[in-house]
């Protein structure tokens, strides 16, 4: 017969388990790189739509006439610069200041909020000002499925990162969590990352002139 | 059946588990509630396992009512409708419902066993993909009970046919969302497998170590994380065209339908590989074991395999070759697609390079093994020859490319998965089955097979296409397609014999011991069935094949083993968030599915996103219950006796590597 | 381990078996059946046979080569009668030179097979210069589910058969009207497929004068098996009496210089009586003449019928054409051929209510009686 015991009871010991792999990379983090390259491939799936039908049908809209490009540009620069304050949280986490990583995720949260107001802004203004809807053309399904899509995962990113900051109110977030964190960082950053491919290919191409 | 667990060995301490969750976790790991909440990987892979064999027999008997309708011309055993929703959800059911979850069977129980790891990674997510995979299921087959029925499209879905204006049924709408939550299934399983093969190998065991098998696991995760992307997103515009109105594939708002085949299939080819990959890993594990040699050349099979991965994703538009693509295009896919038969020749040379000079005992492993080899090579024969576009051009679409795509698919993969079955049977439950029966079971399936499928080879070059579901008298189609339905019958006969055999062993089969074949790998080691906790040591490896050194190498490259620390091994616990995870994504799945639909509450009432909402609050709730109650624990202390003579435990470490 | 012994009694039987069923499938090797890809009698088709046997032909060789090590591998090294299975056989992990050699060896068989692939894709793209000249066009445009052909260079239009001259090549341009179909000649060329927003390109020649079988192979709906087509090639002054005649009007489409459809042939060619033929017209122009036109110069939603009694087939050459198939067309036209436009009517699908209305009514609606589909059959014969 033998005895039985908690996790809960050794939460050191469980962690330590965790921390042994064959790699040294713990395996929360290799998962979420996994998923990464996943995602890789649907916005390339998405993005590859875009500009297959844009190259198909350049006359179909004039994409500069519609775009806020400043708003757009300005919403872009705080999204990376949230990218910043979410390094700077990883790294409070990692040195266990739980006040640094409250800012700093709060600040992270604040700008992503900023830029989905932004895209929100944009999708309200395109529909309104120049009917462009899902079903108005080709680009508006493409335009809107893809940068949706992208809004999507801002959007379930901040309520990751809204749900870290309430648990570092609880007395249940510990060190150890900087991993949780970290891992919530890399999808924030990969997001960010997609959003400058996605203004890059989207927006700014359509103001090079030999392009366009 | 015997479940993997020894209950008698586990006492749960009186104390009140953690109250970290809504509720209580389970901890009963024996009856229904055992099985809903498991998150052990063995029991995960039985439930897999006997989810892919029943949708096997579904998909089977779809096949017999197909052939049954073409075994004369002119006949009307069936609507041309149903036919058409009959082939749509044999190919779908066959893919997606078993031979994939049969593999993912044989990754989630072998797999563990054969990295000496305790559990896979994520144990809660492995649960999480099973009962995606069941309600995958349920969703895709659920559309039979509703007006329109089934999907009757195709599993290949080409646009413009899945609009509304030529399906206006809900049959496609339950084809994509039932693949969109298999496809959350495979995905989640994959991110699952590829850590727990990286992270959470043996000491010792380097990646040149380990078995083919798990090396082909690992290869074929890659393969469904980097190609399912094409197909979610593919069906999401899909979707997006069918209830929003958007013109991705719709020819009047200017879309391309040729758009759909280059996304379907850039999934679609990694696909094939993905249901090949696991049964070449499964070959490359049987054959060693009954010629008594080590696997010949193992560092250019595994690097063969990985070549086939890759220009998996190079090869997309030989399935496109009459849709028009330019010369330089056509060119350059025909002639990658050749390249593909070198990696899948070097593979063969070395399964014949392994038996050569062995001694081979031809049991029932091995007989579906060698068909394999055979089966696959003829499949590979004719894969050369539509690699060709001029002939391709006569081939596409007629009954040539089924007899290949079966041969390579029932006479290669369900082969080997079979022929898995017979090996690992007696690991999983301990118990052997008949080889006499299994003989039978194989010389039934191998002549029935080649009686069903030998004969459309002829079929398509004399002119017959695909998916149509009569023909006209006088083409000289009719003793080809009446042979071919005797044929399918026998074969048919044969997998309801090896149904009848497996359930009759779990019941009456004959206790085995340990490694009753005489086998080489770490998976061998341990007990049959194993334990909760697989090994009660840690193993410590010094070579590729484990349990043979171990019997018969020298005392340098035999197992060490080290003993569990003083707190016991660490086991997660069970939970109940993956199954109604599961249910909220069932739920939003629905929901999208009757979107638009008339209601039932009213004349003019539709149902909206209501639903779907719904399902999604439910997953989402689900996901911070998951997070709360977290991986938890508890801790087993196996008998020492299991780990007599085993090194100690080092201070630092926890008996959990 | 006596249950092996009988392992050579058990090959033996299976060999016995795999001998059989090559005897079956021998017995139903009928290569020059009607749409058999076995039987070329084009250069397209005749090219893409070439390439087959060479596939052919290298595959047989690897079937022969790997079949027969991996054959006596399994016979030579089994486990015999009085074997010690104990017995561990020198455990060999692989020989580089062999295995560079072999894959070099199989990349070197995948060449012979390139070569001529090269030069394949490059016939069926392009019509051979000196076919070019005197080439002819047609463009076949795929409907649900049967077929369109137009001859732009005289102006007519025909349905689900058409006629081309022997010994020269036909330029085929291929578009589809609704879903996806695929233009298939076995004995003339492989298929290319109809893909909605795009224009696809194939040729054909028919070395002598024949009649082909052809047929739809991309799947496309409900009656996707009852998509066929034939293509009739007849020697040149034939071809050229045939396309005279197709351009000539068969029914009077102007109604001041008499009843509208009234047939031109002359009446005592008519097979049928008088007054059953001019009814059949009265009905075509009630019934039928919204979805089909009798002039052959124009294209409607339905088969041009101006020449409806030349042709050999109907309903997209599932049936011979001949008076008791044709009344049973149109009597039940969506038994014949399932989900079939003739019987239900166009239809629109409409996202508010989430089916599909009748744009244009078919005969569901207007209900002939037998003695309508009659005088109908009766006029129908009339058109040549």
């Amino acid at each position: 017969m033998s005895a039985h015991s908690h996790a809960a009871d050794d939460p050191h010991a469980a962690l330590e388990a965790l921390k042994e792999t064959s790699t040294g990379i713990e395996n929360k983090k290799l998962a979420m790189w996994a998923f990464l390259a996943s995602d890789c491939m649907f916005f390339g799936t998405l993005i590859s739509t875009h500009l297959i039908y844009r190259k198909i049908y350049p006359d179909i809209v004039d994409p500069k006439a519609i775009f806020d490009i400043e708003l757009t540009g300005f919403s872009s620069f705080i999204l990376l610069m949230s990218s910043f304050l979410m390094a700077l949280s990883v790294s409070a986490a990692h040195k266990g200041n739980i006040k640094g990583v409250r800012w700093f995720l709060g600040g992270t949260i604040f700008f992503g909020l900023i830029f989905l107001c932004g895209q929100v802004y944009e999708f309200h203004h395109f529909v309104t000002d120049f009917g462009l809807t899902l079903s108005s053309n080709v680009f508006g399904s493409t335009f809107y499925v893809l940068t949706g899509t992208h809004g999507v995962h801002v959007a379930l990113g901040i309520i990751w990162l809204g749900s870290w900051l309430v648990y570092t109110f609880t007395d249940r977030y510990k060190a150890e969590h900087a991993l949780d964190i970290e891992v919530a960082g890399l999808y924030w950053h990969f997001v960010d990352i997609v959003w400058i491919v996605i203004f890059t290919v989207v927006y700014l191409v359509e103001y090079v002139p030999f392009l366009t | 059946m015997a479940t993997t667990a020894d209950v008698e060995n586990v006492t749960h301490a009186p104390a009140e588990p953690a109250r970290t969750g809504l509720w209580k976790r389970p901890l009963k790991n024996t009856g229904l509630v055992g099985w809903l909440t498991t998150v052990d990987h063995k029991k995960i892979g039985i439930l897999y396992a006997v989810g892919a064999l029943f949708f096997l027999l579904l998909g089977g008997v779809e096949a017999l009512i197909i052939r049954a309708q073409l075994m004369f011309p002119e006949q009307e055993v069936i609507s041309a409708r149903t036919y058409n929703q009959l082939f749509t959800m044999h190919g779908t059911t066959m893919i997606f419902l078993a031979v994939m979850p049969l593999s993912a069977a044989f990754f989630n129980y072998i797999m563990p066993l054969q990295i000496g790891a305790r559990d896979v990674a994520f144990p809660r997510m492995n649960s999480l993909g099973l009962w995606c995979f069941i309600f995958g299921g349920i969703i895709l087959n659920l559309s039979w009970f509703f007006p329109g029925g089934a999907p009757d499209v195709g599993w290949f879905a080409y646009a413009p046919l899945t609009d509304r204006q030529y399906s206006p049924d809900i049959g496609v709408d339950f084809w994509i969302m039932g693949l969109q939550i298999l496809g959350i299934a495979s995905l989640v399983g994959s991110f699952n497998f590829i850590t727990t093969i990286i992270n959470m190998r043996a000491p010792g065991l380097s990646m040149m170590r380990l078995p083919l098998f798990t090396w082909m696991t690992l290869i074929t995760s890659f393969l469904v994380i980097l190609a399912f992307p094409a197909i979610t997103i593919a069906l999401i515009q899909l979707m997006f065209d069918r209830h929003f109105g958007t013109f991705f594939f719709n020819v009047e708002g200017g879309g391309k339908p040729i758009l759909w085949q280059h996304l379907f299939w850039i999934f679609g080819h990694p696909e094939v590989y993905i249901l090949i990959l696991p049964a070449m890993g499964i070959i490359s594990e049987i054959l060693p074991v009954f010629s008594r040699k080590p696997l010949f050349g193992y560092p250019l099979i595994v690097f063969s395999g990985a070549v086939i991965g890759f220009l998996g994703f190079a090869v997309w538009s030989h399935h496109m070759f009459t849709t028009g693509l330019g010369v330089i295009a056509t060119t350059a896919f025909a002639f990658l697609t050749m390249l593909i038969a070198i990696p899948t020749g070097v593979k063969i040379f070395n399964w014949i390079g392994t038996m050569w000079g062995g001694r081979i005992r031809f049991t029932t492993p091995m007989l579906f093994s060698v068909g394999f080899i055979w089966m696959f090579m003829m499949g590979g024969f004719t894969g050369i020859m539509h690699s060709s576009p001029p002939v391709d051009a006569q081939q596409q679409d007629t009954y040539f490319v089924v007899a290949h795509f079966h041969y390579v698919l029932i006479g290669g993969s369900l082969f080997a998965l079979f022929a898995g079955i017979y090996f690992w049977f007696p690991k999983v439950t301990g118990k052997m089955m008949s080889e006499f029966v299994g003989k039978i079971v194989f010389y039934v399936m191998f002549i029935g097979f080649n009686l069903a499928f030998f004969p459309m080879h002829i079929l398509g070059m004399t002119g017959m296409p695909r998916r149509t579901h009569t023909y006209k008298s006088g083409m000289g189609w009719e003793q080809s397609n009446f042979w071919s339905t005797i044929g399918a019958m026998i074969l048919g006969l044969g997998v309801a014999l090896f149904v009848i055999q497996i359930i009759y062993t779990c019941f009456r089969g004959r206790r085995t011991n340990g490694d009753p074949w005489d086998a080489r790998t770490l998976e061998w080691v341990t007990d049959s069935p194993p334990k909760e906790y697989n090994f009660a040591y840690t193993p410590v490896v010094h070579a590729r094949d484990q349990l043979w050194e171990n019997k018969h190498g020298p005392d340098s490259r035999k197992m060490e083993r080290i003993a569990p620390g003083p707190h016991g091994i660490h086991m997660p616990d069970q939970s109940w968030w993956p199954l109604i995870l599961a249910i909220g994504l069932f739920i939003a799945c629905l929901g999208m599915v009757f979107h638009g639909e008339p209601a039932w509450w009213g004349e003019e009432a539709r149902y909206g996103l209501g639903i779907t909402i719904c399902g999604l609050l439910i997953t989402l709730g689900s996901i911070y219950g998951w997070a709360l109650e977290g991986p938890g624990g508890f801790h087993l202390h196996p008998d020492p006796k299991e780990y007599d003579g085993a090194l100690p435990a080092p201070e630092s470490s926890h008996g959990h590597h | 381990m006596q249950r092996f012994s009988a392992l050579s009694t058990r090959l033996a039987a299976l060999l016995c078996s795999l001998a059989g069923l090559l005897i079956l499938a021998g017995c139903s090797l009928n290569i020059e059946g009607k749409q058999s890809a076995l039987d070329p009698k084009g250069p397209v088709a005749q090219n893409q046979y070439d390439i087959f046997i060479i596939t052919l032909i290298v595959t047989v060789f690897l079937f022969i080569t790997v079949g027969g090590a991996l054959g006596w591998t399994m016979w030579k090294f089994r486990l015999r009668k009085g074997d010690d299975p104990r017995y561990i056989p020198p455990q060999t992990h692989g020989h580089p030179l062999i295995e560079i050699g072999l894959v070099a060896g199989s990349a070197a068989l995948l060449v012979v097979i390139a070569i001529p692939t090269f030069g394949g894709i490059l016939l069926k793209k392009n019509v051979p210069l000196h076919l070019v000249e005197d080439a002819i066009e047609v463009n076949v445009v795929g409907y649900q589910w049967w077929w369109a052909f137009e001859y732009p260079e005289h102006g007519f239009y025909t349905a689900n058969e058409f006629v081309i001259p022997a010994g020269r090549a036909v330029k085929l341009n291929l578009r589809t009207r609704d879903v996806l179909h695929s233009f298939w000649v076995p004995k003339l060329a492989g298929k290319v497929d109809l893909i909605a927003g795009q224009t696809n390109f194939m040729w054909i020649k028919a070395d002598e004068p024949g009649y082909f079988y052809g047929q739809c192979a991309e799947f496309c709906g409900d009656s996707h098996a009852y998509m066929l087509f034939r293509v009739i090639a007849k020697p040149e002054a034939e071809y050229r009496r045939w396309v005279r005649d197709q351009q000539r009007q068969t029914a009077n489409l102007n109604p001041d210089t008499g009843p509208l459809y009234a047939p031109l042939l002359a009446r005592d060619q008519w097979a049928y009586p008088e007054d059953k033929v001019l009814r059949g017209a009265e009905v075509f122009a009630r019934a039928c003449a919204s979805c089909h036109s009798l002039n052959p110069a124009s294209q409607t939603n339905g088969p041009n019928l101006a020449h409806f009694a030349t042709r050999t087939t109907i309903a997209a050459g599932w049936m011979e054409n001949e008076p008791d198939e044709l009344f049973r067309w149109i009597r039940e036209p969506d038994k014949v051929k399932p989900g079939n436009f003739m019987w239900t009517g166009f239809l629109r699908y409409n996202p508010e209510t989430r089916t599909r209305e009748v744009e244009m009514a078919g005969l569901d609606y207007y209900d002939l009686s037998d003695n309508e589909i009659e005088a109908v059959v009766a006029y129908l014969y009339t058109l040549r």
